[in-house]
């Protein structure tokens, strides 16, 4: 029954986990008009449903991997996954009502953690891998996406300049957001659904259902994950394409197309070498770096404070909630422990749920991080020239001061030519005078 | 308690995500560049005119559009050089695609 109930639970937050992702992969093509808001969610969807059927490296780090099961007593295990589950679902809604910045995986992480420290032991964790695995690219892979979206963007933008004032063809960009859009969604699919694929299948060989020597996720498992992420990420993005369709960061289509790419490629790559990111967190510091690669860009850092203390708090606050779980079953015993957690969690989610239908929809409340973190760059909208721009800028000054000073020359030789001439004429007509006047005399 | 970190891993990840990144941009900025060339500079509007901060309007999409007809007419390049810019246009679009098809047959081959 226990391992029903967690499994069940597990496909839920992989549903929250699709609703409150959405806006990582179609935030910059809404905002650029590349996509029509309806359209980028459904091919969201879609590619998040193909995704997870790419790779199983990240299940397997979740599976077998950051809890070590023969620290723990059978039987106290799954109640272990069942409260760190709890923990992570609860966080999950509680930021995306209060519009706080936050990272689902992260919350999965903090929750069996928290929930594992207090349920078990300290040595049941395996800090070794939660700090290569997870911790140090939830570090690293932000700063790298934004370091690669930087680079890039200034390569878009370098390859297309014009200098003659004539169009660039930048607008073309629009359609390679599709693509690029497109390939984000399969990244998150092939990130996020694994992550659930591997509580899923810890569960499974902690019940004894699945041989612990095969650690990969059985095809039921794939394919339910699959859909439900895909699902939520359907579900959720009619929510935020009422905000996101307004448009609220300034982000032109080659840095879109940039950002979206330096995402793709970073969380593919992880993937592959089975890093667990938080596709929010990468696809955040994509949006600042190429900001920052548009000419005359500055950090707000007040902006990029808030959202990495969101980051920062994930863990262990989510650890906290998992933890207090997990204390419930220790005090009351299994049954009446997940009885109680199991109650408690599904009244908080319907408040949750009750509260978020009560209020608007606006920016605050529409999980958009990752078109906030684009108000973490202020944009000129006249950028500075550039070095070529300057030096025409300064080649043109020069030649107009030239032709000026030619211009000037001229005007003065011909001056002092008028007045030779008239010096001249002067000149003769004075002999002439003197010439009638001494004929004249004689 | 010994803690042991694959910093190659890192590097490998930013390795391959850098390369991924500037041959996919670099390919499609250089196709842009080479449509410009040939006459055929690209004016997409907006799947949606909404009050987005970046998305132009239709006013502005039509001056685009006008603008980039009167540069096309006014190129100095010849017919055929033209024709050879559309060429190495089309074939940037390839690599760029080829590019991110290897890197997602890549990754499933490796899994």
């Amino acid at each position: 029954m226990i391992v029903v109930l967690v499994i069940a639970l597990a496909l839920f937050f992989d549903f929250t986990n699709g609703f409150h992702d959405t806006a990582n992969a179609m935030a910059t093509p809404i905002a650029t008009g590349a996509l029509k808001p309806k359209v980028a969610v459904m091919l969201a969807a879609g590619l998040n449903l193909v995704g997870a059927f790419l790779s199983t490296e990240v299940s397997k780090t979740i599976s077998h991997g950051i809890i070590q099961e023969d620290q723990i007593e059978p039987f106290a295990f799954l109640p272990i996954i069942f409260a760190g589950l709890i923990g992570a679902i609860t966080w999950n809604m509680l930021t995306w009502l209060l519009g706080l910045p936050s990272s689902s995986s992260h919350a999965l992480f903090g929750g069996l953690i928290g929930a594992t420290l207090v349920g078990a032991t300290v040595t049941a964790i395996d800090f070794g891998v939660v700090l290569s695995k997870v911790v140090l690219p939830a570090l690293i892979a932000p700063f790298t996406a934004g370091v690669i979206a930087f680079a890039v963007t200034k390569l878009a933008y370098v390859l297309t300049r014009r200098y003659d004032g004539k169009p660039d063809g930048r607008d073309g960009f629009r359609w390679g957001q599709i693509f690029t859009s497109s390939l984000v969604a399969l990244a998150h699919g092939t990130n996020d659904a694994q992550k659930t694929m591997g509580v899923i299948t810890l569960a499974l060989i902690m019940a004894g259902w699945q041989d612990a020597a095969h650690s990969d996720p059985q095809l039921w498992v794939i394919f339910a994950c699959a859909f439900t992420i895909a699902l939520g990420t359907y579900m959720g993005g009619w929510r935020i394409i009422r905000t996101l369709g307004k448009g609220l960061t300034d982000v032109k289509p080659a840095q879109g197309f940039s950002a979206e790419t330096s995402t793709a490629a970073t969380i593919l790559a992880s993937s592959a070498l089975g890093f667990a990111l938080s596709t929010t967190q990468v696809a955040s510091g994509s949006v600042i770096g190429s900001g920052l690669g548009r000419r005359g860009s500055t950090v707000r850092w007040r902006t990029v404070g808030r959202i990495g203390m969101g980051w920062i708090l994930t863990l262990p606050a989510s650890g906290a909630v998992g933890a207090v779980a997990a204390l419930l079953v220790v005090w009351l015993g299994t049954t009446w422990g997940i009885l109680v957690d199991a109650v408690i969690a599904v009244a908080i989610i319907l408040w949750l749920f009750w509260r978020s239908r009560q209020n608007a929809v606006d920016a605050s409340n529409a999980m958009s991080e990752v078109a906030d973190s684009g108000h973490a760059v202020n944009v000129k909208r006249n950028p500075p020239p550039t070095r070529r721009q300057r030096a025409i800028l300064r080649e043109q000054a020069r030649l107009k001061a030239e032709a000026e000073a030619r211009e000037k020359a001229a005007k003065k030789a011909k001056a002092k030519a008028a007045a030779k001439k008239a010096a001249e004429e002067k000149r003769a007509s004075d002999k002439a005078k003197k010439a009638k006047t001494n004929g004249g005399a004689r | 308690m010994t803690v042991t970190i694959d910093w190659i891993a890192f590097l490998q990840v930013f390795a391959a995500a850098l390369l991924g990144a500037v041959l996919v941009v670099g390919f499609y900025a250089v196709a842009l560049r080479m449509l410009v060339r040939s006459g055929r500079a690209p004016v997409v509007s907006p799947a949606e005119f909404t009050d987005a901060i970046t998305v132009i309007s239709e006013k502005e999409a039509r001056r685009a559009a006008k603008a980039a007809a009167k540069a096309a007419r006014k190129s100095p390049l010849t017919e055929g050089q033209k024709r050879l810019a559309l060429l190495a246009a089309y074939g940037a679009f390839g690599l760029c695609a080829l590019a991110v098809l290897g890197g997602l047959i890549l990754i499933v081959v490796g899994h």
